[in-house]
């Protein structure tokens, strides 16, 4: 038996087995480790390629309730089929009121910024009842990290080297998806566990679309080392480049708002994959375009509230 | 022909070691290849990096059989089965791993009889932030044992490693000198051999699997969290050991632990499951009251004794 903690901030309860196959220091594994604890086993994974199909490599498997696999741009789709088949076993009686399951679907960003996002905005279109978790790890993780539309103005990835790095911007998939106006939608980072766990309690006892954008900083990818990943996820936050916020009722709310930010420099400098910004020299102007979006983006936020 | 493999675990440098060595060949007018090999694209998995080098046209292709010189940047590495560094090695074949032990200490701490050297790494500044360059030291060191020039490495080194700090650099070339030295007594120990046509290879053989039924090839797990059987606590180099007496039973280090390898023992102090913990600190650094130590790893993870057993509620 799992011993309890009196100061336990989390559940202990272990419900995610160790022994995957994530990096170690995973960002991703710490959010989806949340995720498991609050959801519990009664939920059906629907994972679309991905980091986290690292997750279950036959015939290991780290869930305790259901999982499967589906191709990289539906798992939409297959969570269309899974709650419609759930569905229909409950109206004919074949599955009791407390056999049902809770529908996931967990893709990384490559999948929820670029290749999945019409099979989403399907599902949301169609009010389909299921929780979303997208860990964004700002690239192509387990391919070698290339660039997808969820990395960062700046960072060098597999497929964007040379001095300024990936010339993109990071898609605004929160706007896009509250576009589509769902039950719930909000964005976590395992570096605020508290935040994250009382989001997820929240949409767990709601109906329909409810979608979540995890941060989860990737020591292989972003090439920081593996202790630091709680580190870089709570700057994220404290400079103002990771807003938490939520949708409810037609309406943005941010849920941390941090008075004094530190400048972005202390979240960039921290990861191999901005150090082409500060060596040999610093390159004000992309360092200065970085801060002024974030800026400009809390000035909004000031605004609107 | 010289063939060289580099093994290492993802982020120590390994590959890049084996361009830097490729490129100090090829400075020196001979024909090079080099190449890494990934099993899975993450840090910590064992990897290896091979070169091949030959004043004439190289024919083979694919990862080196029978290599002259193995370069292994860590030696838990050898514990491990699956990182294959012993595989295909041939009588000749030289060992050069990176240790802080003795040749002898080593070759009697793995029982191995096979001739090896060692090569010394200087002590990082600070465990998370220095990394020793591993990649120009195993470079460097490879290039003595093979004759090379010192001259070779150091232009190798400016080609390969373009964009690092002036400072970053100079940490580099100095790591390469040092282990440069430190091979001196074995110039040239390494030496080529002649190239072997496929026709000389063993053919492969073959195991042919009958086609299935869907429902037996279509693979589906019926057992709950069967991943606890996998023992990642093997990818460590730095183990972390919880010190009791400092520990406040804040619980920060279960909450942000990734893998949910700490729980906690009947008094409710946070205890560490060695079998699953990967050996990525993050507890040390969340730990408010530093009540937590890296310890290097010694590769015995699997029957250490001391301290593990602090967690044992079963």
């Amino acid at each position: 038996m799992q011993k309890t903690s009196a100061n336990a901030l989390i559940p202990t309860s272990h419900l995610l087995g160790s022994g995957t196959a994530t990096c170690s220091g995973c960002g991703a594994l710490a959010d989806i480790r949340l995720f498991y604890e609050i959801l519990g086993e009664k939920t059906i994974f629907v994972n679309a390629a991905g980091c986290m199909t690292l997750l279950t490599v036959y015939p290991f498997t780290p869930f305790r309730g259901s999982w499967i696999y589906t191709a990289m741009a539906s798992a939409p789709a297959g969570a269309q089929g899974v709650r419609d088949a759930l569905d229909l076993l409950l109206a004919k009686g074949r599955l009791g009121k407390e056999e049902d399951l809770q529908v996931v679907v967990l893709t990384g960003d490559g999948s929820a910024y670029g290749m999945g996002l019409s099979s989403t905005s399907g599902a949301m279109e169609r009010g389909l009842d299921f929780i979303y978790i997208c860990y964004d790890n700002e690239g192509y993780g387990n391919t070698g990290h290339q660039f997808s539309a969820a990395t960062p103005h700046g960072a060098s990835t597999a497929t964007s080297r040379g001095m300024t790095g990936f010339p993109g911007y990071k898609k605004d998939l929160f706007s896009i998806w509250a576009a589509h106006n769902p039950t719930y939608l909000a964005t976590v980072s395992g570096a605020d566990p508290l935040d994250m766990v009382r989001k997820i309690k929240k949409a767990k006892d709601l109906r329909g679309p409810r979608m979540f954008i995890a941060l989860a900083p990737c020591p292989t990818g972003w090439h920081f080392d593996a202790s630091q990943t709680v580190k870089i996820g709570k700057l994220a936050v404290q400079t103002g480049i990771w807003p938490l916020k939520e949708y409810v009722n037609g309406k943005v709310e941010h849920t941390r708002i941090v008075t004094k930010k530190r400048p972005v420099d202390e979240y960039l400098k921290m990861q191999g994959r901005f150090s082409h910004l500060f060596e040999p020299r610093r390159n004000e102007k992309v360092l200065d375009e970085i801060q002024t979006r974030v800026n400009d983006y809390w000035k909004n936020v000031e605004e609107g509230e | 022909m010289f063939r060289i493999r580099f093994h290492g675990r993802g982020g120590q440098g390994m590959k890049t070691a084996s361009r830097i060595l490729g490129s100090a060949f090829f400075l020196e007018g001979y024909e090079t290849q080099d190449a890494p090999r990934y099993g899975a694209e993450r840090r910590g998995a064992p990897m290896f990096a091979y070169v091949r080098a030959a004043k004439t046209t190289i024919f083979e292709r694919g990862i080196i059989l029978r290599p002259d010189l193995v370069v292994v940047a860590d030696e838990s590495l050898l514990l491990l089965q699956s990182a294959g560094v012993l595989a295909d090695l041939a009588e000749h074949s030289l060992l050069l791993i990176s240790s802080s032990h003795s040749p002898e200490e080593l070759q009697k701490k793995l029982g191995m009889v096979r001739p090896l050297l060692t090569l010394s790494m200087p002590v990082p500044k600070d465990i998370f932030t220095s990394h020793p360059p591993q990649s120009s030291a195993c470079a460097a060191a490879a290039a003595q044992l093979l004759g090379l020039s010192l001259q070779s490495v150091r232009q190798a080194l400016h080609m390969e490693l373009s964009g690092l700090s002036d400072e970053k650099m100079a940490e580099n070339e100095e790591t390469a000198n040092s282990a440069f030295l430190q091979m001196e007594p074995h110039r040239g120990r390494v030496g080529e051999q002649p190239e072997t046509g496929s026709v000389s290879e063993d053919r492969p053989s073959w195991i042919i699997l009958p086609f299935e039924d869907a429902r037996i090839s279509s693979p589906a797990i019926h057992g709950e969290a069967t991943s606890l059987l996998m023992d990642t606590g093997s990818w460590r180099s730095l183990k972390p050991f919880i010190h009791k007496e400092q520990c406040s039973r804040c619980d920060l280090c279960h909450t942000y632990c990734p893998e949910g390898a700490i729980s906690f023992d009947n008094d409710g102090y946070p205890c560490i499951d060695y079998k699953h913990c990967k050996g990525c600190l993050i507890c040390l650094v969340q730990c408010p009251l530093h009540a937590i130590e890296a310890v290097q790893e010694d590769g015995s993870f699997h029957n250490n004794k001391q301290g593990d057993d602090q967690c044992d509620n079963s």
